[in-house]
């Protein structure tokens, strides 16, 4: 049985084996339920602005839950994130804007070159413990931009980052940016297919029981067979992979790729997400990317205080809500009960 | 580029270095916290001098920059008391700390752009001039900040070996427990490490001015450059963030003398992920996890 353990996860194809944790249907439902009111809601208000900011929800969703997975299922600390987000979107770019591919081959291709580079930064990191983990990950966001600069002669176009990206064809139709509404759907499809493959497929399979087995007792589940750094190496490249996929979506919606997007402010916002709404709790991380979108929307009126304020609200909310908004549901509802 | 301008490109570099991430490491070895106001505060420092000399009451450098010291000092023991402590009492809480020193760079960097503008500001040096070094020209101002950096770094290491609190910054960073057993007063003790961190990174701020001037961003890359120097040089070990800097800095004068500037970062990084791949715990780093 121990061994079985072990070879059944030697390949990622025979990860749908079994699919555990209970309620699976139900909760799938549940899932699926909600996006599609989500759809029929944002059809229903039919506004840019709305569409705009739904579009926004969704990748964000996508990314964070691609988070949620190696931070708050896997236990590892990886602060490398937006890492895989600009590697997507900057693969995507280059290769539409440089090798003159359609878009709907080059957001795949980015969601593959998304997973290499995950596993390649997830090599390195399966060997370090602890905080070192989130200092060695947390130094390849920081020197990114610095390499992007560096690079500029492979066109990734330095400090002004790759202008014109090539809008979205499919079945011989062209869904320009200014087009919200198509935008909107092809995004919640993105996000839902994203989000079910992490939360519903991934984490409920035997691949994700390891994970949770490695993450609350390594060295036991270590004898029982669980090889930990392959499994840690292997959702690396499946958070990275959707992130990319995330990050070189988001780059043909808004046709350009900055450095900007490694910037503080964006990873900021994609931390407090995730704080917000809670690690490792489905769907706590998911409503911590609505809060924060709305409310970073909502603080566009302080224009230039925004950031300050942004800032503020980070500290107060981490300081009086420590247990994160999913927490503090949980408890609200368990005392509702009681 | 002859290898005496790398040499004292790289002495230059290397004191200046050392003197922010012993700060970040000080704080990370007593309370565990990754400060990552830590540059915010490295550009405050710069701001409060520029406005002591010019924004107001018109001091001296010499004057400003040691008026400047205390306010940072107590502007590091108000955040540990305001901000950290509060944390400590979550399971989480060093995520937390993270989080909320990211939010107070914010504030500070933002805060300082709308009270002085997003232009940089400068402090001319307080000695001009320079000599010459086997046929190369030094500036006597980086001369001068190579013997303050050091200065300040050994007040540093002498106050942390011989005075009673540099002793018990010692013991918490060694054991929390132990020393709060043995009567120390842990608090107290993360209070002072983070106001002392304050003071070095902010003294940074100010001695480095007249070469790279102020603006309310300018601390990004000084924290990125601290932040390699303390994982390489191994958490919490102050000898070992000094060693890194020097080797780092000695790499960086290296690299932009053969290669270019802009590479020194990407430089660093390779050489980091190789000492983590060989010595997972840096150089000198002390604890295992």
């Amino acid at each position: 049985m121990k061994s079985k353990t072990h070879t059944d996860h030697s390949s990622p194809a025979r990860i749908t084996s079994r699919f555990t944790g209970d309620h699976y249907v139900r909760d799938s439902l549940a899932f699926l339920g909600s996006a599609l009111a989500v759809l029929a809601l944002g059809l229903l208000i039919g506004e840019n602005y709305v569409f705009h900011i739904l579009i926004l929800i969704c990748i964000w969703s996508a990314v964070i839950a691609g988070w949620d997975l190696l931070i708050g299922y896997a236990g590892v600390f990886n602060y490398a994130q937006l890492v895989f987000f600009a590697v997507g979107a900057y693969a995507s770019a280059m290769l539409s804007v440089s090798a003159g591919l359609p878009a709907v081959a080059t957001i795949p291709l980015a969601a593959v070159i998304g997973g290499i580079v995950g596993a390649l930064i997830a090599i390195p990191t399966a060997r370090l413990k602890g905080e070192y983990v989130a200092l060695f990950t947390f130094a390849v966001h920081l020197a990114l931009p610095a390499v992007l600069q560096q690079t500029r002669g492979l066109g990734t176009g330095g400090s002004t980052g790759v202008l014109g990206l090539p809008p979205i064809s499919l079945f011989g139709q062209t869904f320009y940016a200014i087009n919200k509404q198509a935008w909107f759907v092809m995004a919640l499809i993105v996000a839902v297919l994203c989000i079910y493959l992490i939360y519903f497929v991934a984490l409920r399979s035997r691949f994700g029981l390891a994970l949770l087995a490695m993450r609350d007792a390594p060295a036991f589940s270590e004898a029982l067979g669980v090889n930990g750094r392959r499994h840690q190496i292997f959702a690396f490249a499946i958070s990275a992979a959707i992130t990319g996929f995330a990050g070189a979506f988001y780059a043909h919606y808004t046709s350009v790729v900055t450095p900007r997007i490694l910037g503080t402010e964006f990873f900021l916002m994609a931390m407090v997400m995730l704080a917000i709404g809670g690690m490792g709790r489905f769907p706590g991380a998911l409503l911590g990317v609505v809060v924060v979108i709305l409310g970073n929307e909502f603080l566009r009126s302080f224009d230039s205080y925004r950031l300050i304020v942004l800032g503020l609200i980070v500290i107060l909310s981490v300081i009086a809500l420590p247990e994160e908004l999913g927490g503090f549901l949980k408890n609200r509802m368990r005392k509702r009960r009681a | 580029m002859n290898i005496v301008e790398i040499l004292i490109s790289g002495t230059t570099q290397g004191a200046v270095y050392c003197v922010i991430a012993m700060g970040l490491s000080l704080v990370y070895g007593t309370s565990r916290i990754l400060n990552f106001a830590h540059g915010a505060l490295y550009t405050l420092g710069g701001y409060i001098a520029w406005y002591l000399m010019y924004g107001g009451p018109g001091l001296s450098f010499g004057l400003a920059f040691l008026a400047t010291l205390p306010i940072l000092f107590g502007v590091g023991v108000v955040l540990e008391a305001g901000l950290i402590r509060p944390l400590r009492r979550h399971p989480n809480w060093q995520i937390n700390a993270i989080m909320v020193t990211l939010g107070l760079a914010f504030v500070i960097e933002n805060g300082l752009q709308l009270l002085f503008g997003p232009k940089t500001k400068t402090i001319p040096a307080f000695i001009e001039g320079g000599i010459s070094i086997a046929g190369t020209t030094v500036s006597l101002y980086k001369i001068a900040l190579v013997f303050m950096s050091i200065l300040l770094v050994v007040l540093l290491e002498l106050f942390l070996a011989r005075t009673r609190a540099g002793k018990s910054i010692q013991a918490v960073s060694q054991d929390l427990q132990g020393a709060a057993q043995v009567g120390i007063n842990v608090n107290r003790v993360f209070g002072l490490a983070l106001g002392l961190s304050v003071v070095l990174t902010g003294a940074a701020g100010i001695l480095l001015a007249p070469i790279f001037q102020i603006s309310p961003i300018g601390g990004w890359s000084p924290f990125l450059k601290a932040f390699v120097i303390v994982v390489f040089g191994g958490l919490g070990s102050t000898r070992g963030a000094m060693l890194a800097a020097f080797i780092l800095a000695f790499l960086e004068a290296v690299v932009v003398a053969t290669v270019g500037p802009g590479w020194s970062m990407p430089a660093w990084l390779i050489v980091l992920m190789v000492v983590l791949m060989i010595r997972p715990k840096g150089l000198l780093g002390v604890w295992e996890n």
